[in-house]
């Protein structure tokens, strides 16, 4: 991707991008201008470019933007000093102010070329391991975690997530080795200390909290739909899904001891499905989350108990396993947005959903993150919806706390970054099947719109009012609420009940 | 089928009251007598529209002749023809319109095409939509209320591990350094981040009018007050302002985040920063200026017209008794935003309103 000063040059490199067989080392001596680092000069002719030229098309696009980005990096390329330094940051700093937005925008457009390519030659047509490698190689010299730009941070994480697959996909395929190693080099060192990575989750739990709207969307969406629902009740059970620290559950508890006119405080029960082994959601987790929901609850003087079901080792949900007690209502939580890292087992969430129609809920609250078009369903498209998905997250944070780079790095790290592999992995191994969203399934299979209220509705603008102006909510249908960041959708909280078949 | 009576002559009430005249149609006394479309009337209506082939097809000279109701004039099948055209929901749907729709326009429109909603009158209509804003306020209420209580919450939470890290620390290097990494990633993290000594009540206040002042001309005492009432829970956001070219985040965090304030500040229900934002501020452009303590949940509370702005400024003074536009330039103090009710009206909870 060397760009060439003299346009005659252009073609010769592009074309042994593409389809002859001709290296790169024909570019003029632009050591000089070593696109930020990305000296293709030094890149000795091992891959073969001409087994790679099965999608042209995708290719020409490459060009024709790299072509353009040409005219523009002239500039900025001028003013850089001329040495031969390989590295990002020494580029960066030479650059000249007002020519930086540009060149970072260029910067970005190439890392998402190289992903896409790298994307495409992990699955494509014409699957090229090696290039493949090659590829995020060279991604990995040009972006890092912690610095840069929204883009380069991203790709960090997609270059890493892609590593992964690489890897993954050479030993045993399976779903769960790969999300035992998605964590990638950026999260090794959290893995040693269950408590530390415990702070650092409630560290940037704290801070995405507060950042976005992300968290509360979902659980005052949910929340508002609960309590409308059991208006009358005496009893309410609620199941929930993934617990994490409860932190859903105080803002409803608040809800109900406050409730003016009506039936005196409900006795609230919680149920919180928790899993073996260490971690988030082990049963240790749980019942300290359980402890605390208790004390929050004694605080206010909300009725309250707390259990636990614990999953089998495969983490299916048996309704079974679950007390219920007569005359309560019953309301099924399944919260699967950003801190949740619900993308490790998607068979478990069926089982939950599908536990759930058995038991019959008044309510069944659903929040999870909205894909985008599928597009032929391949990998490489649905990869580019996921860069797209998660590069508005990234705008999102940083469009409202600029100057945070050090605290969204690491909500970065914390959530998004696991959350991008755990997700890529699943499209990989997913190729091919139907990807539709959770909300689907459960009209699928015979759940009920309920619709969202005028205040639940009313209660998701103010609070996206109170962040940047750039979220904005939708009513995508009548149970349905959409947070969107500009034009990409993000969250979808719908609420849905039980069909009312009295052969249930 | 109507049945003749005779005219019970009314005197002229407060309130329009209505008529029998003698095709049985009735009209209110009011100085401009104006037909009152009773649900008879209506569903005849709709009978001849639907004989007629649809609303579309139905014109209302054919309408008055199908429909053969003595003293309907075209003028009356027009305008009522218009709008059953224009929407045929019932009132019930207003609940689906998004707020910015709910302006009291809409409601006159989709009261007024609903067959069931046609012998509303104004009045109805006005109470509707003040039923509206004052659920608005109570959303917005409950809003601040849980958002407080999930901050608590969060709090307790923090404490907790701090407390944890502070035993393990303690056990592990026997110093106690602030800041610093020195292995422990966690804690390192929220140090990082700013002290976990939740702060004084006052220097969130201070942090917190500072900011405010540098954006808002927001006073300081209708913000103390609203903070009083928020005791020491929050969630420390501040609306950042892309767009008035500040740039900077309005939380001002030294070097970066402070999680003092993220545990611990006031929960800001804060005004929004551009409150020129798109089409919301069509309806009330005097009221939105700059300077003003204007809350994004303002903006929610406005009407978004549907139409134009100039019309609907009229209607808007016919619809609510209560809506006196003051001198453009308002003060920031909350109190007086008060009175326009339909554009503004919500008052943000806890700045001193009334609504408490």
């Amino acid at each position: 991707m060397a760009m060439a000063i003299d346009g005659a040059k252009f073609e010769l490199d592009f074309s042994s991008y593409s389809s002859t067989t001709t290296t790169t080392t024909t570019t003029p001596a632009t050591s000089t201008e070593n696109d930020h680092g990305c000296n293709w000069n030094d890149w000795s002719p091992m891959v073969d470019w001409e087994a790679l030229s099965g999608a042209q098309d995708d290719f020409q696009d490459l060009i024709d933007s790299m072509m353009d980005d040409g005219a523009l990096m002239n500039q900025s390329i001028r003013l850089t000093v001329p040495d031969t330094s390989n590295s990002m940051s020494t580029s960066d700093t030479l650059v000249v102010d007002e020519e930086t937005s540009c060149s970072d925008d260029l910067k970005g457009l190439r890392l998402v070329h190289l992903l896409m390519a790298a994307a495409e030659a992990l699955t494509g047509l014409n699957k090229n391991r090696d290039l493949a490698r090659v590829i995020l190689v060279r991604l990995k010299e040009l972006v890092s975690p912690n610095d840069g730009t929204n883009m380069e941070r991203l790709a960090a994480y997609f270059t890493d997530a892609l590593q992964g697959l690489l890897e993954g996909s050479r030993s045993i395929h399976s779903n769960k080795h790969l999300s035992a190693t998605n964590n990638g080099p950026y999260h090794h060192h959290h893995r040693d200390d269950p408590q530390h990575h415990q702070n650092d989750v409630l560290a940037a739990f704290q801070l995405l909290q507060d950042m976005s709207p992300y968290v509360k969307f979902g659980h005052f969406t949910a929340n508002q739909a609960i309590l409308e629902a059991v208006a009358d009740d005496r009893r309410i059970h609620i199941v929930d899904y993934d617990i994490m620290e409860g932190i859903q559950w105080a803002s409803l508890m608040q809800a109900l001891v406050s409730r003016k006119d009506g039936p005196p405080t409900p006795h609230l029960r919680i149920t919180a499905l928790s899993r073996g082994g260490s971690g988030r959601r082990s049963i240790g987790t749980v019942q300290e989350t359980g402890r605390r929901l208790v004390a929050f609850a004694a605080s206010i003087g909300q009725p309250f108990s707390f259990h636990q079901c614990r999953l089998v080792s495969d983490e299916t949900f048996r309704p079974s396993a679950l007390k219920l007690v007569r005359g309560e209502a019953l309301v099924m939580n399944c919260m699967l947005q950003l801190p949740h890292f619900s993308y490790r087992a998607p068979d478990s969430v069926a089982s939950f959903l599908s536990g759930a129609k058995t038991l019959n809920p008044r309510l069944t609250a659903m929040v999870e993150e909205e894909v985008g078009p599928i597009g032929d369903g391949g990998f490489v498209s649905r990869f580019m919806d996921s860069l797209h998905h998660y590069s508005a997250f990234y705008d999102s944070l940083e469009a409202g706390f600029p100057m945070q780079g050090r605290a969204r790095a690491l909500v970065e790290r914390v959530f998004l970054g696991p959350r991008i592999a755990g997700s890529l992995a699943r499209i990989y191994s997913a190729r091919g099947e139907e990807g539709c969203s959770w909300g689907e399934r459960l009209a699928a299979v015979g759940f009920q719109p309920i619709k969202i209220s005028f205040a639940n509705h009313c209660q998701a603008k103010l609070l996206l009012g109170l962040f940047n102006d750039g979220y904005r909510v939708e009513e995508l249908a009548s149970n349905r609420l959409v947070l969107g960041w500009k034009s990409r959708r993000l969250l979808s909280a719908s609420i849905w009940t039980s069909p009312s078949d009295p052969d249930l | 089928m109507f049945h003749t009576k005779k005219p019970s002559t009314m005197n002229s009430h407060d309130r329009p009251m209505c008529v029998q005249g003698d095709s049985g149609l009735v009209l209110t006394t009011d100085p401009k007598p104006r037909l009152r479309w009773t649900v008879e009337l209506h569903e005849r209506f709709v009978d001849a529209v639907t004989q007629l082939g649809g609303p579309d097809k139905a014109t209302p000279k054919t309408i008055m002749r199908v429909m053969g109701v003595k003293g309907l004039t075209l003028y009356h099948l027009k305008s009522h023809l218009q709008k059953f055209r224009l929407g045929k929901q019932p009132l019930k749907d207003f609940s689906d319109h998004s707020i910015k729709d709910a302006s009291a326009l809409d409601l006159q429109r989709s009261a007024a095409s609903s067959s069931g909603m046609m012998s509303r009158s104004m009045n109805e209509m006005q109470m509707e939509v003040q039923r509206r804003l004052h659920e608005q306020l109570e959303v917005q209420r409950h809003l601040q209320l849980r958002t407080e209580a999930q901050g608590k919450y969060i709090q307790s939470l923090l404490e907790k591990a701090c407390q944890t890290l502070a035993g393990d620390q303690n056990l592990a290097s026997g110093s106690y350094k602030g800041l610093g990494n020195q292995g422990i990633p966690g804690m390192g993290a929220m140090k990082e981040f700013g002290s976990l000594n939740f702060p004084a009540f006052q220097d969130l206040n201070i942090y917190g009018g500072d900011q405010l002042d540098l954006q808002h001309n927001m006073d300081r005492p209708s913000l103390d007050g609203f903070m009083a009432n928020n005791d020491n829970i929050c969630l420390g956001k501040k609306r950042p302002s892309p767009y008035d070219g500040s740039g900077k985040s309005p939380l001002i965090w030294p070097d970066d985040l402070r999680l003092q304030d993220l545990g611990s500040g006031p929960a800001c229900l804060e005004p929004q920063d551009d409150p020129f934002k798109g089409d919301q501020i069509q309806m009330a452009p005097p009221s939105m200026d700059r300077g003003t303590d204007l809350d994004s949940i303002s903006d929610m509370y406005e009407m978004k017209p549907a139409l134009q702005g100039d019309g609907l400024d009229e209607k808007k003074f016919e619809a609510s008794a209560k809506l006196k536009r003051p001198s453009p330039r308002r003060s920031p103090l909350a109190a007086e935003r008060m009175s326009p009710m339909i554009n503004t009206g919500a008052m943000p909870q806890g700045r001193n309103s009334p609504f408490g």
